[in-house]
């Protein structure tokens, strides 16, 4: 096992880097010059170039990539993933703000659309044809061809503007609260750590909309996954087996369950890793300070570190999603190991 | 799992709880003496050197914590009670700030500066901030100088090579703790408008000094990241980038402390959301929504709106060095196909008005050429004959993507006028980045539409420097013209104004002739804000000033 996780490991840390540094030569094959944005007050041929040296693409490409990687002073290599050049603030720094605030929010509505999605679609398994079933069936169409940041507005509108009953689509916080202060930048977390329960209720109650935008939307496939998995493990020998042998509902059902696992938990994952950086929407919606709209901004000005830095965030934490959940499933399944 | 036990668990999950939870969190009460003002972003950095100075969302974090040298009068209002500025040249159309008073003899001013004027880190204002301000705006340490370029601008002495290899000499000096001299290299009537502007604010020396490094003297990295030590009204409390900026009023400001304690700045992207906030009374004053949402507004209980027509406007430009846009005949053809007055109805809401010269109407030096272009669609049609034009189909009219929102409706406007005309326009959005390489670095773009130029320098006589001029900054169609450039060479140092009035005219007739751009609207800044704050006050860098409001 353990020589399994590390050949992982140093495999997707090579599938991270290469992954990056392609990223670093094909955003540099655009077709804008990044330092417009910066002078675009004074954009004397003195001032552009003075701009270019302080982003430090007046060197050659195979300097600049050098200097990425740590090769040149602070790097990839040494930890470091370089300044923004919009805001000057070191790109870890910017992501350690943001990333926890898109965790939260998909985190949540994972927990929200598997507790929704498991017990429907083990319900629906259990009477294929019935008016659940159909219900289920119409409603995985429907919200497969939704787009989220509409259903977004029309929540804030029905719920906050019309209905008052939903906080002010405004962030995190009430805007009168002051925040926490950041001990992992996760407010849920600084919030009780710092035992201030105010703002715990605010930030919860600031993320139930989007949680909802979000979960309408992933319980759809993740109730058709449960569905169509546990239909095909009921309908196998074994289930019958128990069956025959008068086995409790109970039991048979957990069994059940641990064996239809695997799919709902693939594509759990799959989702995850689409949505790190998928729930930019909604985040624009609630105004989240998230890590999509963070790498949204940061491709439209060009911000190369940024962009990078996302890039490579975003590929290790999804090395170890999927390592996650491998491990998981070899637990749930340990023929996976053998295999 | 029973089929009720399913339906039962994911009711409670997913409708009692966040009830629960909606119920704790809505309608929480305002603190007293607390503005929330909502915008597209909050400030990326504070540096007015740095990458980010020509981001208006940090323009308006420095000019609330920085005070100026010496700033405009207030004057007048417009219809809807914005508050106004009266711009001029002269000395007695500015009051003093940190320079309490302030004379000229020759090309040598000389500044009286405020004494007992403390920052938020407690310092106080001498003289050695002044000099430590041109020190590093002579530097050309920052990724942007912003105060080298506008030292230039203001015309002061040594500030022309723009390489950062001579330090500060004689032209500021130190007279004693509070008196300072400025020297300039030649009579220019832009020292003063220069001295108004963000990218002059005044640094706190000791503040900035505290957190300089031997890789950054000048301290970029802090004003960028953290704070900006500075002597103005409000005080940084909190920054998290991209999310909020918050002030607390400087108690110790000598202009009085704030009538408003707190201003929390939030980033709230989509302007529907900071309608909808305006509107219940979560936030106390927005901008940049839509014409629409501005025109939702008229009537709604508890809301005003603030509109004064200042520098935004909307223009055409076409470049002279990409065919067929260097076809004068074309260019007045499209100047006359465009039905302004339905563009002012449609798209504006009316929140705008015909733009009939190629500056703000509000700034000095500003005249009405006896060339105008009116919509005249049979006009328009004998001018395209005469071009000799003959359209196929792969005229591309670019607008910045981002802003489809109120640009949109522009576009999709003038290219059905365009249409009727005869000419079939391909609508070409590009992101921001790109549309500003294109115009500004690249300066190939052929035909667009541009809503976000505004001369930061208050006069004329700038606008044309830096658009009108052969080779100027943002000189983005390329134009020449002879007459312009000489009467520009001839007016740019004349010290009477009203010689140098009539030098603009001419050149803003010229520029008419010549359709340097096709001037469409001017539009109208807005701000959307609870019945109960007053004094907003339109500035020209459009930021508010959170020192004017009270609530």
């Amino acid at each position: 096992m353990r020589r399994y996780v590390l050949r992982r490991l140093a495999v997707g840390v090579l599938q991270a880097l290469g992954i990056t540094i392609a990223v670093f030569f094909v955003i540099r094959a655009l077709p804008a010059d990044p330092v417009s944005r910066i002078v675009g007050m004074n954009p004397t041929p003195e001032s552009i170039k003075q701009a270019r040296h302080a982003l430090g693409i007046d060197m050659s490409l195979f300097q600049q990539l050098l200097t990425f990687l740590g090769f040149h002073g602070d790097g990839v290599f040494t930890g470091s993933l370089g300044k923004s050049w919009v805001s000057g603030a070191t790109v870890l720094s910017e992501i350690a703000i943001t990333l926890p605030t898109t965790i939260q929010l998909i985190v949540t509505s994972f927990i929200v659309a598997l507790a929704i999605a498991i017990p429907i679609g083990m319900a629906t398994a259990r009477r294929p044809g019935g008016k659940l079933d159909k219900g289920v069936f119409g409603y995985g169409l429907f919200a497969g061809a939704q787009p989220e940041f509409w259903w977004g507005l029309i929540f804030i509108f029905v719920f906050y503007f019309k209905m008052g009953i939903a906080p002010a689509p405004l962030g995190m916080l009430d805007p009168e609260l002051t925040a926490p202060d950041a001990v992992t930048n996760f407010v849920l977390i600084d919030s009780l750590i710092a035992g201030d329960f105010t703002a715990f209720k605010s930030a919860l109650g600031h993320l139930v909309l989007p949680v909802l935008t979000l979960s309408f939307l992933l319980v759809g496939p993740l109730l058709k996954m449960t569905q169509q998995s546990m239909s095909r493990v009921l309908s196998s020998e074994f289930i019958l087996y128990q069956q025959a042998s008068g086995l409790e509902k109970k039991s048979i059902g957990r069994s059940t369950l641990r064996s239809a696992l695997a799919p709902i938990i693939t594509l759990t994952g799959i989702l995850f890793g689409f949505m790190l950086s998928g729930a930019v929407l909604v985040e624009s919606v609630f105004s989240l300070n998230g890590l999509g709209q963070y790498s949204v901004a940061a491709v439209l000005n060009l911000d190369f570190p940024a962009v990078q830095g996302v890039i490579l965030v975003i590929s290790v934490i999804s090395l170890f999603v999927y390592l996650g959940l491998d491990l998981l499933l070899a637990k749930i399944d340990p023929r996976i190991l053998v295999k | 799992m029973s089929l009720k036990r399913a339906i039962s668990a994911a009711a409670i999950f997913s409708i009692i709880v966040p009830t629960g939870l909606f119920m704790s969190a809505a309608g929480s009460t305002a603190a007293t003496s607390q503005v929330t003002f909502l915008s597209e972003d909050v400030p990326a950095g504070l540096d007015y050197d740095g990458p980010s100075a020509a981001i208006p969302a940090s323009q308006v974090g420095m000019v609330n914590l920085m005070e100026p040298l010496v700033y405009y009068k207030k004057s007048g209002k417009s219809p809807s009670g914005v508050n106004l500025l009266k711009y001029g040249y002269a000395p007695t159309d500015f009051q003093g700030r940190l320079a309490e008073s302030f004379t000229k003899n020759g090309l040598v001013w000389t500044f009286k500066l405020r004494k007992n004027v403390v920052g938020c880190n407690g310092e106080k204002f001498t003289a050695d901030d002044v000099i430590y301000t041109f020190a590093r705006a002579k530097s050309v340490s920052g990724a942007a100088p912003i105060g080298y370029f506008l030292s230039a601008v203001g015309g002061i002495k040594d500030f022309a090579t723009f390489d950062g290899k001579v330090p500060l000499g004689d032209e500021v000096k130190k007279i004693d703790d509070y008196t300072v001299q400025i020297t300039q290299g030649a009579e220019n009537k832009l020292f003063l408008p220069a001295l108004t502007i963000f990218g002059l604010g005044m640094f706190d020396k000791e503040g900035m000094e505290a957190q300089k490094t031997a890789k950054d003297p000048w301290s970029h990295d802090y004003a960028n990241t953290v704070n900006l030590p500075s002597f103005g009204p409000y005080c940084l409390s909190k920054w998290t980038k991209g999310s909020e900026f918050v002030l607390t009023a400087n108690a110790n400001y000598y202009g009085g402390k704030p009538a408003v304690a707190k201003i929390v700045l939030r980033k709230v992207p989509q302007s529907a959301n900071r309608l909808a906030a305006i509107r219940t009374g979560a936030a106390q004053l927005t901008e940049r929504l839509t014409p629409k949402e501005f025109a939702s507004l008229k009537g709604a209980k508890g809301v005003s709106v603030g509109s004064v027509v200042g520098n935004e406007s909307l223009f055409l430009n076409m470049n002279f060095k990409v065919a067929p846009w260097d076809n004068v005949k074309l260019r007045q053809a499209v100047a006359y196909a465009i039905d302004y007055n339905k563009l002012i109805k449609n798209a504006y809401y009316g929140q705008a008005k015909k733009w009939k010269s190629l500056v703000p109407s509000s700034y000095p030096g500003y005249s009405v050429p006896s060339t105008q272009y009116t919509y005249d669609l049979a006009k328009a049609k004998a001018l395209l004959k005469e071009s000799g034009y003959v359209d196929n189909g792969s005229l591309k009219l670019t607008y910045v993507a981002e802003k489809e929102s109120t640009l949109g409706p522009v576009v999709t406007q003038i290219k059905a006028d365009l249409k009727a005309l005869g000419l079939d326009i391909q609508l070409d959005p590009l992101p921001q980045t790109q549309f500003g390489d294109r115009q500004l670095t690249k300066r190939d773009l052929p035909f667009a539409v541009n809503d976000q130029e505004k001369p930061i320098g208050v006069d004329a006589g700038y606008a044309t420097y830096l658009f009108f001029i052969t080779g100027g900054l943002n000189n983005m169609d390329n134009y020449s013209n002879k007459i312009v450039d000489d009467t520009y060479k001839a007016i740019a140092t004349e010290p009477d104004t009203a010689k140098r009035n009539a030098g603009l005219a001419t050149i803003q007739e010229q520029l008419a002739k010549d359709v340097a751009w096709v001037p469409v609207v001017e539009f109208a800044t807005q701000w959307a804000y609870s019945s109960k704050l007053s004094g907003i006050t339109w500035h020209p860098d459009n930021c508010v000033r959170f020192f004017d409001l009270k609530i």
